[in-house]
């Protein structure tokens, strides 16, 4: 049965690799700086990159061993001071791979200063044959910051027929505003036990969580007609929703047919979202 | 339990009971529309897998914290799974539903199942709106103020939200009354054992992808018979 994942993700195991990415980040003038980071093996540090002359600063987050073996734990903590804004992302999928024993794990701790932007948008995780996996994600906003976040998974490598066929994936994706509230997503998947349901159908299952206090509610409610138009542009391939969590912003939850269905439908999601809050482009970030 | 006892506690799940739930039919209108339900089987299938992946995790964890809850006299233990529930779903429609049909049921125990000072404190707070008062977690102080085991009541919980499907199918479907009350028994066994195996201690988990986009794609059918 399911296990506090928020108190497991900090146990100690015996074997694997234990990395952690810590970054700071500040607003200075019109940009966003880095001011601090610390990082060690399997995490690659990798400098922001300035994707245009917005203040928005890209992290990439890199880890060149590819992927995530049983006994890894991996961590990764940013804090944005008041008015940064920061886009992370990977350079390609996260693979889990199959492991005898032991679970990887990954913490992801983002702290979202006065008026900042966070964009968390990693690329698919693949959860392969026999691995097990879990993950944290928590932010914190301060009033008046806004975070855009996505995680999606896949059924495992699907070009090779292989479904739904890991051993465990946990994940707990919360988000926690100056009110207190929360929006909160928990699953505990084991397929050979409890199948996966009525998703089994679907090869990749993803959320958007936009969530933030300083956006009008008239705002909200052109991006929720906006989500849901792009959403039901592949019918058949892509199966989606939009609503109101109990804070202030949208959830998307869509399960996809196809890898390219899943990433159209969300950078059509993203650019959306960007050009109506921000008036940004979606940026064309380079993926393997 | 004694016949009271039961009969008590039988009222806040029995269709009788001025809950409004008829209005809803957790995204299963917007299911059938979409084709995703077209029949008994995926019926059966679309209410199973919300049993044992969705509501069979999540909402029947917080039955069973609210129950200790009242055993403990905390209705502050109650209040913190009421917002951890709050925060977890996600869709509008649904939590609206459940917060609805939760007020309904602590407004009548409190003011009418003797000695129960839990019952009312947590009615306060759902009456300072200190708390959101989600169905699950009234029903489990109800119940157990009532005098039914924690088992019991998290039964008696997802018997409510089978039949609760059920009802609007037969709105919804081509399926009879006898048909109907065949799923319902197919039901059993599963509710029987989550209701078994649910701990107060358990995390609180769910994974309904599917039935979860439904239930956030209701409010924007263009023709509806339900509220959600």
């Amino acid at each position: 049965m399911a296990r506090d994942m928020t108190h497991a993700v900090t146990e100690t195991a015996d074997v694997g690799r234990v990395g952690d990415l810590a970054l700071d980040y500040v607003r200075q003038g019109t940009r966003t700086v880095l001011t601090q980071s610390r990082c060690c093996s399997p995490w690659h540090f990798s400098p922001p990159i300035q994707l245009d002359d917005s203040a928005c600063t890209y992290t990439p987050l890199v880890n060149p061993s590819g992927g995530l073996v049983g006994g890894d734990r991996l961590s990764v903590r940013a804090t944005l001071g008041p008015d940064a804004h920061v886009l992370f992302s990977t350079p390609s999928a996260n693979r889990v791979y199959r492991s005898l024993g032991e679970t990887a794990v990954q913490t992801v701790d983002l702290s979202v200063g006065s008026g900042a932007i966070l964009e968390w948008i990693p690329d698919v995780t693949i959860p392969f044959a026999g691995s097990r996996f879990r993950q944290a994600i928590h932010v914190t906003l301060a009033p008046g910051a806004t975070v855009l976040l996505w995680d999606a998974i896949a059924s495992g490598r699907v070009a090779r027929g292989e479904r739904w066929a890991f051993t465990s994936l946990e994940n707990e994706i919360r988000i926690v505003t100056v009110s207190g509230q929360s929006v909160l997503e928990r699953y505990a998947l084991a397929p050979s036990v409890h199948g996966v349901g009525r998703a089994a159908a679907w090869d990749y299952v993803g959320s958007l969580y936009l969530v933030g206090d300083g956006v009008d509610a008239v705002r909200w409610k052109q991006l929720d007609a906006q989500l849901a138009a792009i959403l039901d542009a592949r019918p058949g391939a892509v199966l989606g929703g939009v609503s109101e969590p109990a804070v202030p912003g949208l959830a998307v939850k869509l399960v996809a047919k196809s890898a390219p269905d899943l990433n159209e439908t969300l950078d059509e999601l993203w650019q959306a979202i960007r050009l109506t809050l921000w008036n940004l482009p979606r940026p064309a970030l380079r993926r393997y | 339990m004694n016949a009271l006892a039961l009969i008590q506690g039988l009222r806040f799940v029995d269709s009788f009971f001025p809950s409004g739930g008829f209005a809803y039919s957790s995204g299963l209108e917007a299911a059938v529309q979409g084709g995703a339900v077209r029949n008994a089987g995926d019926l059966s299938r679309y209410v199973e897998d919300l049993l044992l992946n969705g509501m069979g995790r999540r909402e029947a964890v917080a039955v069973a914290r609210a129950w200790d809850a009242q055993a403990r006299g905390s209705w502050r233990e109650a209040v913190a799974t009421d917002w951890e529930l709050d925060s977890m779903k996600i869709g509008r429609e649904s939590r609206q539903a459940s917060r609805q049909m939760g007020r309904q049921v602590i407004r009548i125990a409190a003011e009418q199942i003797d000695g129960q000072s839990i019952l009312r404190d947590f009615h306060a707070a759902v009456e300072a709106e200190r708390t959101p008062c989600h169905l699950a977690v009234s029903l489990g102080l109800a119940l157990a103020a009532a005098g039914w085991s924690r088992e019991d009541a998290v039964a008696a919980y997802l018997y409510q939200t089978a039949t609760g499907l059920m009802s609007a199918a037969l709105k919804l479907l081509p399926i009879g009354q006898r048909e109907g009350q065949r799923l319902l028994d197919g039901w059993m066994p599963l509710i029987a054992e989550l209701s078994g195996q649910t701990q107060p201690d358990m995390t609180m988990t769910s994974w309904s992808p599917i039935q979860d986009i439904y239930a956030m794609r209701h409010s924007n059918l263009e023709s509806r018979l339900f509220r959600s």
